[in-house]
């Protein structure tokens, strides 16, 4: 079962319940994107599904405008100042990937105020007058223990990278694994490094840690820093574990060559960028008039298996992300699904 | 402090190495001497990338109080998605790459010098401001994307004799060359005197501008040909890539033994040094320390390792 399945069948459900919904009372509203980041492939692939998905919402005059809003930085009061701008600007609502869970919440509040509605996703606010868009990552985690059953049977130590220390991310996706391993006694994490969700932090750190280790079977981590892992097996002279990846083209490419060499087998998931574009359409529901929209709604991951990674791997851009953009359908699906 | 013991140690940089190889042995002593060689052979290949940088702003940093580049991080994002897109992964366009990946730095070096000079900005503001512009253009330029290394190239930055890597011997001689560039030829005591006495300096006849220019334009060209050495290690090039680089260059010149103050340089220092910083890494992840602990653990270290440097000097 993958959760690329699983999107499918609520979707298939989602549309056939809300088929012919009115929705032409949004045609005259304006939704604001504030996003406090650009410079990393997924955050590229968010900005290009977002732009996609939004382009057809305003030729087809779903919404009057959709526009994106980039800080340079990861700067709170940078984004805040902004927030402060779309407010002025009469934005009828947010969407927002923060730069912190928390210290936006004024910001987000005086939104709200002004009868605003914002919608957060990836990087959430805490504020309650907000919608939150959360992947459910702690399924992840516990996800990747049991596929990794199904490749080493015979269990063995793990090596767990983690990632960005102090997000809620880090913290849900390290708890699934913890949970996967408990369920699997046979497997036993013999270290865990921090990788920053990214290439050459996730590389640096597994080579200094390597050369200490006992014999490790698996990799266990959070996406972006499976390619770094395996690169850094390679430079040590280690034998070649199973890595799970996280739906980066390279990570995927190497699988391929991999598997091409000597039917390597593994598994990939991560939150894919396109839930840009389901925050979007939740703002958009909103604004409809859907008031029984819950304030937290958690959506399934990406994640592609043996058989189907191949297939996705050449509609991935070179050095990026898988992604699924939303149509409106399929997000109203998946708000329907938090509604049970 | 006495005898000759008391004279070795009165060595600022001598600290460095003490303290690279103190962590080394924890973390030997903690897995019961198993992977040690291994951890020296990924310390060596690391602390190549920290020392190539090191270089550049320890000859910026002996300018005198105030020089400093902190536009290197950007720098090294630029110059390694520059040299990977010329690269086109093509095994023949190498030396193509590099070429373009030294050009870049060296004009980021020029710029950064030019808003010094022109605008009169304080070098700190110029540098820092100068990588908010660096930054965007790379992320305008690469889109974000992770660009892949030629497969030469990237072998080329891994290949290893008996455990030592290639890179790492090349950048041992380059960093003699260095050495031997700041104490021996016109360019290095001139950095060094201004350092000491910019108005002396000048009383004296360097060409103190034009010194200058030339540091800043060297710091911006090691830069540039570390992107290129990093993306080819880490098989992509990227725009967080250089972003440790920023502590790290600084780093390693002071735990060197370098002057914060100017006029006072130590190449060996730098190797000792960028050794400490990544055998340190090795150590808190051996013990499986948490990311929270091992960072508060790492400010600490190198507090203390200061410390003991900057007391020696004293009690000399």
């Amino acid at each position: 079962m993958t959760s690329g399945i699983r999107i499918l069948a609520v979707c298939a459900i989602g549309s056939a319940m809300f088929a012919g919904s009115a929705f032409a009372d949004t045609s005259g509203k304006k939704i604001a994107f504030s996003n406090n980041y650009a410079g990393n492939s997924w955050r590229q692939a968010m900005l290009k599904s977002y732009d996609i998905v939004t382009k057809k919402a305003v030729a087809d005059k779903v919404v009057a405008s959709a526009d994106v809003f980039t800080t340079a930085d990861k700067d709170v009061p940078t984004q805040a100042a902004q927030i402060q701008n779309l407010i002025l600007q009469g934005y009828d609502a947010i969407v927002i990937n923060a730069s912190s869970p928390d210290a936006l919440n004024g910001a987000v509040k005086q939104a709200c105020d002004a009868g605003i509605v914002v919608v957060s996703f990836d990087g959430i606010v805490t504020e309650p007058c907000a919608y939150r868009v959360v992947v459910d990552f702690k399924a992840m985690g516990t996800q990747e223990v049991t596929e990794m059953a199904k490749f080493q049977p015979k269990g063995g130590n793990l090596l767990e990278i983690r990632g960005l220390a102090g997000t809620s991310i880090d913290d849900a996706i390290h708890a699934g694994i913890l949970e996967g391993v408990k369920a699997h006694p046979e497997f036993k994490i013999v270290s865990s490094v921090t990788g920053d969700w990214d290439q050459t932090t996730a590389q640096k750190a597994v080579a200094t840690v390597l050369p200490s280790l006992p014999d490790v079977i698996g990799v266990v981590d959070q996406g972006g820093d499976g390619y770094g892992a395996a690169q850094a097996f390679a430079a040590a002279g280690k034998p070649r574990p199973t890595i799970i990846m996280g739906n980066r083209q390279d990570e995927l490419q190497w699988w391929k060559e991999q598997k091409a060499k000597d039917g390597y087998k593994t598994w990939s998931a991560s939150i894919a960028p396109g839930v840009s574009t389901l925050a979007f359409w939740v703002a958009q529901q909103v604004l409809d008039g859907n008031k029984t929209i819950p304030h937290d709604l958690l959506v399934p991951y990406l994640a592609f298996t043996q058989d189907n990674f191949e297939t996705e791997l050449p509609n991935i851009p070179n050095g990026g992300v898988a992604s699924h953009e939303y149509t409106q359908a399929e997000a109203i699906a998946a708000i329907k699904a938090n509604m049970k | 402090m006495k005898g000759t013991l008391g004279r070795a140690f009165a060595t600022p940089w001598i600290w460095s190495f003490v303290g690279a190889l103190a962590v080394w042995l924890a973390a030997v002593f903690f897995t019961g001497g198993y992977g040690a060689g291994g951890m020296l052979t990924a310390a060596l290949s690391l602390a190549v990338f920290t020392v190539v940088v090191g270089v550049g702003q320890m000859f910026v940093i002996t300018l005198g109080p105030g020089n400093v580049d902190l536009s290197l991080p950007a720098n090294i994002g630029l110059a390694s998605a520059v040299a990977m897109t010329v690269m086109a992964g093509d095994d023949g366009r190498i030396l193509l790459g590099l070429a373009a990946a030294l050009a870049c730095g060296l004009a980021i070096g020029a710029a950064n010098y030019l808003l010094i000079w022109a605008l009169r900005i304080p070098p700190i503001i110029a540098t820092l401001s100068a990588s908010f512009v660096i930054q965007s253009i790379d992320i305008s330029y690469g889109r974000g994307l992770q660009i892949k290394p030629p497969p030469g190239f990237a072998d080329f930055t891994n290949i290893q004799v008996l455990g030592i890597p290639i890179l790492a011997v090349l950048t041992v001689l380059f960093t003699v060359g260095a050495g031997l560039a700041l104490q021996r030829t016109i360019f290095g005591r001139s950095v060094l005197a201004i350092g000491q006495n910019m108005r002396a300096a000048r009383l004296a006849g360097i060409r103190v501008n034009r010194v200058r220019f030339a540091t800043y334009a060297l710091s911006g060209t090691l830069g540039g040909i570390d992107g290129a050495l990093l993306a080819g290690y880490f098989r992509g090039a990227n725009v967080d890539i250089g972003n440790e680089y920023l502590l790290a260059s600084i780093a390693v010149v002071v735990i060197g033994g370098t002057s914060v103050a100017g006029g006072k340089a130590n190449v060996p220092g730098l190797w000792g040094a960028a050794l400490f910083l990544v055998l340190l890494l090795t150590m808190l992840n051996t013990f499986g320390v948490s990311a929270g602990v091992r960072l508060v653990l790492t400010g600490l270290i190198i507090v203390a390792v200061i410390t003991a440097a900057g007391g020696a000097e004293a009690a000399r």
